[in-house]
């Protein structure tokens, strides 16, 4: 142990990450033996005050424990480390076995704000979380919470509207659409009541930045929702939540409880003529909800079907009237950009893209969790500094953005500068900001089979190109992954996509074929091999597979032999192993395992 | 205000949607899921028309698209045709055996040799007898589940309490997809059998009585006509006709 | 007997979970998660009371029961698992869990045991991607799950393994 050069009876704040990633591995446990220690032994030196907080995004890294004011953070913490740290605090030393080591250099971290995983982030949305206890509204107004409100409350509404205009904020949804234009046409049309929506509908396999936040920082949330209550004139707002989030519920209805407590939400607000409160919608579990006129459709109880949106819901929304709907993460934004100005905000980013971006950085990289960046920061920055490269030393292929919407970026587009402009160029797109990374073990075709099958399940069905197209395209590529395909395949994917794009009623059908058409565009190559060469090179689709092992590479260890549940492997001890391609069921565990790349895709 | 559509200038109503002023000036765009009775619905994607506005052109569905200012409408482009044509053949991949959707597949010559998913199916989703249903006001069958597994049916595809047997679902449908089956005395549609009342006259089975009832409901207790088959009304009528004429 | 007087209850729970919400359409979705969470599926009788509550068609209702996958018309297991499919837990390996189920209690997703015991599905991304791939039972979540872990997790569940089936 290491001493501290603090005084060892400061008073310390003990924060315990309790967001979904730390409780599946055990944080709430933590959290209970740090309460139960301290209270058992009254009188310690060290005043301590223990908090369980939201997702800090190193989530990979949990159970996190981090001590205030000493700027320390624990990794992988078990409930039996809690008595040691307890003491540690005592005698003022560092539990440096519980630090974060890097495990290519060795160095070992005192707080995670010096690792390559923080340095290079920039948080503006995620600014409280991991910092404050979501359930405690205290913290919020300890780290300036609702004085927005209050200086949006002396503004006029239009000069509201400007500033978040000025500031340049786009939508965090996907879309991109300019926030400020969108409350400025709400506010224009004439009828009341007007409404304010927040989609917390966050349905993109491998994106969670939204449930952290309503998890981690709900109030940010609400504030966000009444400061354009007060710029637009709305009497009410929603929250639709995914009901899978239970953790998000539960801390924003706490929110919406305490804000009304302390008069942010009902009758005029903080003495104003602000009259507006919220109500939290849990969601049926329905992809599609996540396109406004669905969601809007759900909260009215239908299905959520969407519409045409020739007249957008700025005009006629939920129940035919004025709605504004934005997304999580952007209204995360808004408080931030009244408390320090627009000028402030849109001073960080692109030119088309102002601000950060909060993606989700998960699949096959080293480093997984939520990382906050300027718009306009590489993707190899991203997946290479913060992230520090591929899993186990593979290759990287390619890294697939804004979900079963986005597209499949290769190798050579990695110096790209991310913002909703530049993605969308490159035939993929924002999204709500998932990264997911694959390697040489990911097969592109089944990849787009993966987004296809999963649209298959979660298209409302209502208009043709979108439900027949994607059966159509589905079947196309289970044919070529299953070794069946046929060279006429390409052009019919090529155009049912087309039609897709151009025809279908909602955005969800519109970007449906982004998948497909990326992969086609950047990874033509393996749909070749597929169809012509019938091998899968990356060993996935098992009807075109074959493992074999390089007798020059392999050291006889005998891991893939222990690991091959078919006993399809054989060798001696130090002598090169063999796979029987009679017995192997293609499952991949030998090559996932092997440390010396000695297994090979024939 | 004034449109154009084909080069041809039209009035509309603001609000008005293109597939209507279209109509109304006997220009045709293909639809599958409309019908004058329901208006558009936006589903099958066969009435998309490209608009002009200002600078800006961009591909609609002609049957929601309100009109709100100068547009100009081109009803069959290259780009539109291509569409179509797929649409059919997704729709043809989808209910082969429909009369309805061979003729149009063969009519768009063919388009791309696909494999029909389901060769029993014929029915193209176009969701206009859920549209009937809801019209009339019984609201017995519905679109359930989702996706690509989306269909029609009335809940748990069992009989439903509220359908009264008027059959518009049927008689709206564009496939023949919907079966009526009739037997002596009855019939049956949606796995509903539905006995009929007797002429009180010539006792000839004519009516279901939910669907007087549907009617009477509709009609105010005024309406107490008696049960007679339109054979045995009409004689009456021409009875009575001849005896005023008579008396006179 | 002893069914009749379980129906009935169970019909004046269903009656106390409709009746906590004002009669209006909007709160049809809301009364199906009650009903969701309190019997583990939406019972038809259930159904049919919302309908009438907030005086909507039973055809509407069925619509939103049937569309929304938050809803099962069947009952599910004591225990369900949901096993996460989203991107990352799917390049992680999240087919080799739901093998692994399968090999150990026979069931498919979709599918529950026959003593009524253990039921499976596959969910979209819960949001957990970091610590792929992920296996949720009832509320509990199962982070970086590997076959070995599968067996474990059905043990502390209270379910008896079945011999895997012995390789050729």
């Amino acid at each position: 142990m290491s001493q501290l050069s603090m005084n060892n009876t400061a008073a310390r704040t003990i924060l315990v990450c309790c967001g979904t990633g730390c409780q599946a591995n055990g944080s709430m446990a933590v959290y209970q033996a740090f309460r139960r220690e301290l209270a058992d032994s009254p009188g310690t030196q060290v005043h301590t005050y223990t908090k369980s907080t939201g997702c800090n995004g190193w989530c990979e890294k949990g159970p996190l424990v981090k001590i205030l004011p000493d700027e320390i953070t624990y990794c992988r913490v078990k409930s039996e480390d809690v008595p040691e740290i307890i003491a540690s605090l005592r005698y003022g030393t560092v539990m440096e076995r519980l630090l974060y080591r890097d495990p290519v250099t060795k160095q070992v971290y005192r707080s995670h704000r010096d690792t390559n995983f923080y340095k290079k982030q920039r948080k503006v949305a995620l600014r409280n979380i991991g910092e404050i206890d979501p359930a405690n509204i205290q913290d919020y107004l300890d780290r300036d919470g609702y004085n927005a409100l209050r200086k949006a409350l002396t503004m006029p509404p239009a000069q509201v509207i400007e500033e978040v205009l000025q500031s340049g904020l786009r939508g965090r949804g996907g879309g991109g659409f300019p926030t400020g234009l969108k409350w400025k046409a709400c506010a224009a049309v004439e009828r009341t009541p007007r409404y304010v929506i927040c989609n917390g509908d966050e349905g993109d396999p491998g994106a969670f930045m939204d449930r952290s936040i309503m998890e981690g920082d709900p109030h940010s949330v609400l504030e966000g929702m009444i400061i354009c209550a007060h710029a637009i004139g709305a009497s009410a707002g929603f929250i639709y939540v995914r009901d899978e989030y239970d953790l998000a519920v539960h801390h924003l209805s706490r929110a919406v409880e305490d804000a009304r407590k302390h008069g942010f939400l009902g009758k005029n607000i903080l003495g104003s003529d602000l009259s507006f409160d919220i109500e939290i919608v849990r969601g049926g579990g329905a992809f599609v909800c996540g396109e406004e006129t669905a969601l809007i459709a759900s909260i009215e109880g239908n299905p959520g079907e969407p519409r045409d949106k020739y007249i957008f819901p700025t005009e006629k929304g939920l129940w035919g009237q004025p709605t504004v709907i934005n997304n999580v993460e952007t209204w995360a934004n808004v408080p931030v950009i009244i408390n320090r100005g627009a000028a402030e905000f849109a001073s960080i980013g692109t030119t088309g893209s102002k601000g950060t971006k909060v993606f989700s950085l998960v699949g096959k990289v080293v480093n997984t969790g939520l990382v906050e960046v300027p718009m306009g920061t590489t993707l190899r920055e991203i997946i290479y500094d913060i992230g520090e490269g591929i899993q186990k030393g593979r290759k990287f292929k390619a890294v697939q953005t804004g979900g079963p919407s986005g597209g499949c970026i290769p190798e050579d587009l990695l110096d790209l500068e991310v913002d909703f402009d530049s993605l969308t160029a490159a035939g993929s797109m924002m999204g709500s900001g998932g990264l997911i990374v694959m390697d040489d073990r990911t097969c592109m075709v089944e990849v787009a089979r993966y987004y296809v099958n999963f649209l298959a399940g979660e298209s409302c069905g209502k208009c043709v190109p979108c439900r027949e197209g994607i059966s159509l395209l589905l079947e196309t590529l289970t044919r070529i992954c299953e070794g069946k395909g046929r060279l006429e395949d390409l052009d019919l994917l090529e155009s049912v996509s087309a039609t897709l794009q151009q025809a279908a009623l909602c955005a969800l059908g519109r970007t449906a074929p982004n998948p497909v058409l990326s992969t086609l565009k950047y990874f033509r190559d393996e749909y070749l091999a597929h169809i012509v060469d019938h091998r899968c090179p990356a060993g996935i689709c098992k009807e075109l597979t074959e493992f074999y092992i390089d007798p020059e590479l392999c050291t006889g260890c005998g891991r893939c032999r222990r690991k091959c549940p078919a006993n399809a492997v054989a060798g001696e001890k130090k002598q090169a192993h063999v796979i029987d391609p009679s017995r192997c069921i293609k499952c991949g565990e030998c090559i996932n395992n092997c440390n010396f790349q000695a297994v090979k895709v024939k | 205000m004034r449109i154009k559509i084909d080069g041809i200038e039209i009035d509309v109503t603001s609000g008005e949607t293109i597939l209507e002023a279209a109509r109304r000036a006997g220009i045709h765009i293909p639809t599958l899921c409309y019908h004058e009775a329901f208006g558009g619905q936006g589903i099958c994607r066969m009435c998309i028309v490209e608009v002009k506005e200002g600078n800006r052109t961009r591909l609609v569905a002609s049957c929601t698209y309100p009109v709100n200012g100068e547009i100009e409408v081109k009803t069959s482009t290259p780009e539109i045709e291509r569409i179509r044509r797929n649409i059919v053949m997704l729709l043809y991949r989808r209910a082969p055996n429909s009369e309805f959707m061979k003729r149009l597949y063969e009519e768009y010559g063919r388009p791309a040799d696909i494999t029909p998913a389901d060769p029993e199916e014929s029915c193209i989703m176009c969701r206009l007898c859920v549209r009937a249903c809801e019209k009339v006001g019984s609201h017995a069958i519905s679109a359930v589940l989702r996706g690509t597994e989306k269909r029609i049916s009335t809940p748990y595809d069992e009989p439903s309490p509220d359908c009264i047997g008027c059959c518009a679902c049927a008689q709206v449908c564009p496939t023949g997809t919907i079966k009526v089956s009739t037997m002596p005395g009855k019939y049956e549609i949606w796995n509903k059998a539905f006995e009929m009342d007797r002429c009180e006259s010539c006792g000839r089975p004519f009516v279901p009585p939910v669907i007087l009832e549907h009617v009477r409901s509709k009609l105010g207790p005024e309406f107490t006509e008696e049960h007679l088959c339109p054979d045995c009304r009409k004689k009456k009528t021409g009875k009575i006709m001849a005896d005023s004429h008579m008396s006179k | 007997m002893a069914g009749d007087i379980r129906q009935a209850a169970a019909l004046q729970e269903m009656e106390q979970i409709i009746a906590q919400y004002p009669a209006e359409r909007r709160y049809i979705l809301a009364i199906m998660q009650d009903l969701q969470k309190k019997f583990n599926y939406l019972p038809k009788e259930g159904l049919q009371m919302t309908a009438r509550h907030v005086n909507a068609p039973m055809s509407t209702v069925y619509s939103m029961a049937t569309f929304y996958k938050a809803f099962s018309l069947v009952p599910k297991g004591r225990v369900n698992f949901k096993v996460c499919d989203g991107t990352a837990c799917h390049i992680k390996g999240s087919q080799t869990i739901i093998n692994e189920i399968y090999q150990c209690l026979g069931i498919k997703p979709g599918e529950t045991t026959p003593d009524g015991e253990f039921s499976l599905e596959t969910v979209n991304c819960l949001g957990a991607c970091a610590i792929a791939p992920v296996l949720v039972a009832n509320q509990k979540v199962y982070a970086k799950v590997t076959p070995a872990a599968v067996r474990e997790i059905i043990k502390e569940h209270g379910g008896q393994i079945n011999e895997p089936a012995v390789n050729e």
